[in-house]
């Protein structure tokens, strides 16, 4: 967005303007009840006339997009509609592949404050085996407000502990968290254990103490898995077992099925955490992030992608640049390191999370690049980007129709389809606002 | 150093002395058994005597008698009854004053741990001993001299490094109490004790629970208690002369700070950095209190704003030691900063001594973690060792001197007592072998009160040298050589002087495991394997010497491996030639670079030029004002204002142009709620109403949060307390400038307010188990206790109103500041999230005739946005937060521009350091969500707070006559692809990304010069201590 942009914007008003007039109109909108899950794509639908983003291609002006029972069957500028399908005008639209979040706890919380309302978070430090998808709870408010700006899936994840559980992939709709349910169990999440002393005023514990937090921790984490693999070893001999959850969980981690994502914020945590993955022949997704830019040849050479954990943050020490946390994106994009950018993992703020991806883009990250890493990367490095991440046939029709570039804070969603489903972009936000909107129109009238 | 005694006494001169002195040791006490009395005169002769800094006399004498100096000079007539002690190669100093310690103080109490339950809730209704203060931190009774207990071991230790007498300081509360000036003698604290009220002391230290648990909550609490002591005085008169009168209470604590601000006693305030000195300097001015300020030894980091106190400084010689850097990784936890202070720390004496600032020093150290706790004194030379490295980083000797003995002496009030050696005044004094500022040098012992002390015994014999061994073998003998090294240092745990040495048979050789001598008795042990005789050997002889001069003899035994014993004999042949040479094994570089304001990464050598003009041109211009948006339009600035605005503006002559084409120009963002630039917790979570306590006692300028928001384009701020009370603390709007002083920070002319809040974080909904007590539990309560709060505020106005007589009203700084609220003199700032909270205030407001300037957050303001803007009350709130507590569940995006089309001043705010640094994309989000212009949209960033705050007479928009506060964007200020290039603020450029970038490179070549310093230091060291050790062993 460069010159222009002050007419840019206006239009845009006045498309919002309009969204609105449409949104009452829309059959969804008439319910006063919550928002109501989508309907099963029944007949085909061609989205027509609208900016083609495809994401990991050339955008096409003026292009067609097909999807038929839940997949995009055709994009193009000349391609016939299939009949009886529903032809959705979206000239001076744009269409992109829905965005996906990489660090959530969506559904598992719902008010910080109120623990009634916190599942994310089972006691104890060893939980390998807890599943965050059989807790999530598809009432969220949080859920419809997410989706409302086109973030169509979110990984969800458990949190605390050393080992927090498995994490998974859900779409934003669904009447249930199996409906819901993309992938499970997509990852287990592991807490690198602090490598670092801290000396600040703040800080309660004296050296002495947080150095033996540390090695307790380590021995811990060391201790479970000489554990889990024994049991792996004894099952694989098919030893007279008896269960132990916990280990059970592990097998798809030791046989490489199941990634690690381990949260490591601080170089000496992304090194030891690699040697671990290493030593123990992991799948390894390094989560935070934010020192790996100073170990790109490492993780490179690798393979380890990197899950950045929010670009909108503070520098962790006071003689780095201000804007180091904002251009971690484009320095490991430059050493070739493979990462998507996911927020800081305040939920109930996730709709913020293009805004992350943009910031990269203004110190430093090409454009195409921030798209990518919410969309196409995040999908790449969870091993669903045969079904997700960007536009090509034979993938989902999870999409959104936008009035611009969806990393723009003043764009606004139009439209979204997960898996061909339309989904309602009304939400407990939109609903209220209404609501006032109507106390104050009834104050003018009176 | 030899000693005669002179048995004649004569008799007459004592008598004489007796008519003017009073009887040694005047005590109260009966003597316990024999009386003793054994004299007390002696003289010091051939001594170096440093009678004060920067006086020598060579071959001098002294005389003492009765513990009293008798007589100092070159040619002085020594007494016949004195004893007489040759201190050839010795030098004598006045006795060193440590100028703050604890010795003799009880312990203070650890804190509690957190986790103990315990009540947050200060209750001072439940009785205690004694009619002490309201808070029990202030222990302004509390006397050094009654709680001074001798502490023989801790005196040993201050010996040591050549104290004979310290101040001892009350250890617990805020208001300490008065300190003491003890002699470092034995004996009991009646004849130890030189000054028994020296000064109150005051240390700005919070609690962890109960009131005050923030820095402005103890700065507060200092405040309130001069203003109570001063009430103290004047209702005590008022009640002497009338005591039909209302009883006024009796307060120990009050009486001492009155009697003590009578006598003009010194007020001592400890400080743990220079912006800590300057807080207590002002302090000071506002008492007008005698100060003398307990340094930090960070005091270089300020000069300017620390010489303009003039405030002398007790000054800890506490050198940081180097930071870890042994892996990069290690490195980059140490900030810039840190690194800095390491470099420069042992200047900062020196520095403070140009400045012209007068300073005493003392060994006790400041823990340099926690900032508020004390270490131990440390035991061995390290104050000494660092005193010499002050020598070296350019302080003379004669101004440490002057640090140790007469300054001291000076502050203390003592200065004809002690500091010099001069007649009259006290026998403390050091006798070192060596120049007591130079390594190597040693304390041998010190005198007090007249008395000696042994510091390093001087050995009965020196053994050491070369010696030729006859060890008898049944008939047969062998010779050995023995040489024994060394410096003979005194062991306290082995009551031995320590030796070195080696046993040579022919060509075999032998290091001793321990060498020994204990009185004149020598005793080693090594092993017999390479010389023929397995095990281990062990030998002990006494050392004789026959004749006068070098020439010993030894004869001893000893034990083979095998049990069998042996005689031996030994002769030295060739005495111990001391080598005298000072081994530089501390760093004595200077500092490596220029100071820079604040200390650390992104400093500033000093603050941007405000150049005569400035013109911007060809930039976008958001004005925030009538002109809207200009395309293609100027900036014309003069001396800090905004002189035009508008197209096709004349350049005057000499102007600094900005190119602006391309480009976006906004005014300053103003952030309506931000919890940067303090220190201490902007929390004072220890009372339910605390509006005596105030931000602007706590700005820190040093936050690195000022300058990254800086590069986010905000230029102002408003510094709010937290919402832990439903009342909390006067809040400071503050520019950004970036380096400045705490006061050139604030927001000159800016009115002043106060922080309310309600809600969840009053009632301490979140706070946890623990708090459960403490009143408001609820939102009923809430409103009760302002109400209360209010209607004591219009008693206190009425009882001051009320006339002479009766006691006088006692001013009462959280009521005056409640009282500036009723009256419309301070703008409400209340925290809140529900409508009927909000509207409840506003109807208590009303019911006491004043408005809400703001209300934060107002997360639900969308609901009452009709009632607010008919009261007045501006809304600055959120963007787009929700759902972190239940109150804020039905929060929503669209809030702000709601309350804004029902005609509220809308502004957005970050409440975070993070968000702070792009709220120029907050304001993007009002575009959004309710879709209003961009051009009103930005206004809830830059206008509209400032509107709120009453400052948009000087900033948020772009118009003549203005604060030049602007920034340049690259792009759009609403896209999110934009970023700041360069802010100013008052026509400076405070920030620009170009320089910023410059400045982080060479903040990189810093750190790694200083790293650099670091390793080379340690690898110089450690070779040069290998080197040494080579020398020693040496073989001829």
């Amino acid at each position: 967005m460069e010159k222009g942009m002050g007419v840019g914007i206006m239009k845009k008003v006045f498309f919002f303007c309009n969204i609105i007039v449409l949104n009452l109109l829309n059959p969804l909108m008439t319910f006063s009840s919550d928002q109501i899950p989508g309907r099963r794509q029944e007949r085909p639908v061609a989205l027509v006339g609208g900016m083609i983003h495809p994401v990991n291609g050339e955008t096409l002006k003026k292009g067609t997009l097909v999807f038929d029972q839940g997949k995009i069957t055709a994009i193009g500028k000349e391609i016939s509609i299939p009949q009886g399908a529903e032809s959705i005008d979206i000239s001076g639209k744009h269409l992109y592949p829905g965005l996906i979040s990489g660090n959530t706890t969506m559904g598992l919380t719902e008010i910080g404050a109120v623990r009634a309302t916190r599942d994310m978070t089972e006691t104890g430090r060893i939980n390998p085996n807890v599943r965050a998808e059989v807790a999530v709870n598809p009432e969220s408010e949080l859920i419809p407000v997410t989706r409302a700006n086109g973030i169509t899936s979110v990984v969800t994840a458990p949190r605390g502990g050393l080992i927090s559980g498995t994490s998974a992939l859900i779409h934003l709709d669904g009447w249930t968290w199996e409906e819901m349910t993309v992938k499970a169990p997509l990852a287990l999440n592991v807490n690198w254990p602090s490598m670092t002393t801290i000396r600040a005023w703040w800080m309660e514990k004296s050296e002495e103490e947080q150095r033996k937090d540390r090695e307790k921790a380590l021995n811990e984490l060391d201790l479970a898995m000489k554990e889990a693999r024994a049991y792996w070893v004894a099952k694989k001999a098919r030893g007279k077992v008896k269960t132990d959850l916990r280990w059970e969980a592990m097998i798809p981690v030791f046989e490489r099925e199941l990634p690690v994502v381990v949260w490591a914020n601080e170089i000496q945590q992304i090194q030891a955490a690699v040697a671990w993955a290493e030593r123990e022949k992991f799948k390894l997704i390094i989560g935070g992030g934010y020192d790996a830019w100073r170990v790109t040849d490492l993780l490179k050479r690798k393979d380890i992608p990197v899950l950045i954990g929010g670009v909108h943050r503070n520098p962790s020490r006071r003689w780095e640049e201000y804007d180091l946390p904002f251009a971690l994106p484009s320095k490991l994009y430059e050493a070739g390191v493979r990462f998507c950018i996911a927020s800081g993992g305040w939920t109930s703020n996730e709709r913020n999370l293009p805004y992350h991806a943009a910031k990269a883009a203004a110190y430093g990250l090409p454009k195409e690049e921030a798209l990518k890493a919410v969309t196409l990367y995040p999908a790449q490095i969870f091993g669903v980007d045969d079904r997700m991440g960007s536009l090509e046939v034979g993938k989902d029709a999870t999409l959104i129709v936008t009035t611009g570039d969806p990393l723009e804070i003043t764009t606004q969603v139009e439209m979204e389809f997960i898996e061909g489903k339309r989904v309602d972009l009304s939400s407990r936000h939109t609903m209220l606002y209404e609501k006032y909107q109507e106390k104050y129109r009834r104050l003018r009238e009176d | 150093m030899s000693v005669h005694y002179h048995t004649a006494i004569r008799w007459g001169l004592l008598f004489a002395l007796l008519l003017f002195v009073p009887e040694a040791e005047p005590q109260t006490a009966p003597p316990e058994g024999l009386r003793k009395n054994t004299p007390t005169v002696h003289a010091f002769v051939n001594g170096r005597i440093i009678t004060a800094p920067g006086k020598v006399i060579e071959k001098g004498s002294l005389v003492i008698r009765e513990g009293i100096i008798e007589a100092v000079g070159k040619k002085v007539k020594i007494p016949e009854d004195a004893r007489v002690w040759d201190l050839k190669g010795m030098s004598v100093y006045p006795g060193l004053i440590e100028s703050y310690s604890e010795i003799g103080m009880p312990k203070k109490p650890k804190p509690e741990k957190r986790d103990e339950p315990q009540s947050r809730v200060t209750s001072h209704e439940s009785p205690v001993r004694g009619a002490s203060y309201w808070n029990p931190t202030v222990q302004a009774h509390h006397k050094g001299a009654e709680l001074f207990m001798p502490d023989t071991s801790e005196a040993k230790k201050l010996r040591s490094q050549g104290f004979t007498t310290a101040l001892a300081v009350p250890t617990n509360g805020i208001f300490k109490g008065t300190s003491v000036l003890v002699n470092l003698g034995e004996g009991k604290a009646n004849e130890l004790i030189v000054k028994s009220q020296v000064a109150h002391h005051i240390a700005l230290e919070r609690n962890r629970e109960g009131y005050p648990n923030s820095l402005m909550g103890v700065i507060a609490l200092v405040r309130q208690t001069f203003y109570d002591a001063d009430w103290y005085r004047k209702a005590h008169e008022v009640f002497t002369r009338n005591p039909k009168l209302p009883r006024p209470e009796t307060n120990e604590a009050l009486a001492s700070l009155v009697d003590a601000i009578e006598e003009k006693l010194p007020f001592i305030i400890e400080t743990t950095d220079e912006l800590s000195l300057l807080r207590a300097d002002r302090i000071a001015q506002e008492f007008s209190l005698p100060l003398i300020v307990r340094g930090s030894g960070m005091e270089y980091r300020r000069l300017n704003a620390v010489r303009k106190t003039r405030r002398p400084i007790l000054l800890p010689v506490n050198f940081p030691k180097p930071p870890t850097v042994e892996t990069p990784e290690d490195a980059y936890q140490v900030t810039l900063r840190e690194f800095r202070h390491w470099d420069a720390a042992p200047e900062n004496p020196k520095r403070l001594k140009e400045a012209g600032i007068l300073f005493a020093f003392t060994s006790q150290e400041e823990d340099p973690g926690t900032g508020s706790g004390k270490s131990e004194h440390k035991e061995g030379k390290v104050f000494l060792d660092r005193v010499r490295q002050i020598v070296k980083r350019g302080l003379s000797k004669e101004e440490v001197l002057r640090a140790l003995t007469t300054n001291p002496a000076k502050l203390f009030g003592v200065e004809k007592r002690l500091g010099t050696l001069e007649v009259g005044k006290m026998a403390n004094f050091v006798i070192t072998e060596g120049d007591l500022f130079e390594e190597k040098s040693k304390i041998r012992e010190v005198w007090i009160d007249g008395k000696r002390y042994e510091v390093e015994p001087i050995p009965e014999v020196d053994p050491r040298g070369e010696w030729v061994v006859n060890v008898r073998i049944g008939q047969e003998e062998e010779e050995w050589t023995l040489t024994l090294k060394k410096d003979l240092d005194w062991s306290e745990k082995a009551s031995a002087f320590l030796l070195k040495g080696k046993i040579k048979k022919e060509k075999h050789e032998e290091k001793l495991k321990r060498a020994l001598l204990t009185r004149s008795k020598l005793k080693f042990v090594f092993s017999g394997d390479s010389l023929g005789h397995p095990g281990v050997i062990r030998m002990t002889g006494i050392v004789e010497s026959p004749e006068k001069g070098e020439t010993l003899e030894i004869y001893g035994r000893g034990e083979w491996g095998d049990g069998s014993e042996f005689t031996w004999s030994a002769t030295r042949k060739v005495p111990f030639k001391p080598e005298r040479e000072p081994l530089d094994s501390l760093p004595d570089k200077m500092a490596s670079f220029p100071t820079v304001y604040p200390q650390g990464a992104f400093g500033r050598t000093r603050i941007p030029d405000q150049p005569e003009v400035v013109v911007v041109k060809g930039a976008t211009l958001w004005t925030c004002a009538p002109e809207g948006r200009i395309e293609n339009g100027d900036l014309l600035i003069r001396k800090g204002k905004i002189v035009k605005v508008g197209k096709g503006l004349k350049v005057p002559k000499g102007a600094v142009l900005i190119d602006g084409k391309g480009k976006h120009l906004t005014p300053g963002i103003i952030d309506c709620h931000s919890h940067i630039a303090g220190t201490g917790g902007l929390n004072e979570s220890g009372q339910a109403v605390s509006a005596e306590v105030r931000i602007g006692d706590v700005i820190n300028g040093d936050d690195i949060s000022i300058y990254r928001e800086l590069a986010g384009g905000v230029t102002s701020a408003n510094i709010l307390h937290g919402s832990a009370n439903p009342i909390g603390g006067q809040n400071q709007v503050i520019k950004l400038r970036w380096g400045g002083t705490p006061e050139e920070l604030k927001f000159e002319g800016a009115p002043p307010g106060i922080k309310f809040a309600l809600g969840e974080n009053v009632k301490q909904s979140n706070w946890g188990e623990r708090f459960t007590t403490r009143y408001p539990q609820t939102r009923m309560g809430v409103e009760e206790i302002m109400r209360d709060a209010f209607r004591a505020a219009l008693d206190y106005e009425r009882e001051w109103k009320g006339g002479g007589k009766g006691l006088p009203p006692r001013t009462d700084l959280e009521l005056e500041a409640i009282l500036e609220i009723l009256k419309g003199k301070r703008l409400v700032h209340c925290h809140s999230y529900r409508q009927d909270e909000i509207l409840m205030l506003m109807r208590l407001a009303e019911a006491f005739g004043f408005r809400i300037a703001t209300f934060q957050h107002i997360l639900e303001g969308y609901k009452v946005a009709d009632v607010m803007a008919k009261h007045g009350a501006g809304g600055s709130t959120f963007s787009d937060w929700w759902a972190y507590k239940f109150e804020v569940y039905d929060a929503i995006p669209y809030n702000g521009v709601l309350m804004h089309g029902e005609g509220v001043v809308v502004s957005y705010n970050s409440d975070s350091s993070e968000l702070a640094r792009r709220l120029n994309l907050e304001a993007a989000k009002a575009v959004k969500y309710g879709g209003i212009i961009e051009e009103d949209a930005l206004k809830f960033i830059t206008l509209n707070p400032a509107k709120q705050l009453r400052i948009d007479h000087r900033v948020g928009s772009l118009e003549s006559g203005k604060d030049a506060d602007f920034v340049l964007w690259s792009g759009h200020p609403l896209s999110s692809y934009t970023f700041c290039e360069q802010t100013w603020i008052d026509g400076r450029r405070y920030f620009d990304r170009e320089e910023d970038r410059k400045i982080n490179e060479n903040n990189q070549k810093e750190r790694t010069h200083l790293i650099q310093k670091i390793l080379t230091l340690e690898i110089e060291k450690k070779k040069k201590e290998k080197e040494e050790w080579k020398k020693e062993w040496e073989l001829e």
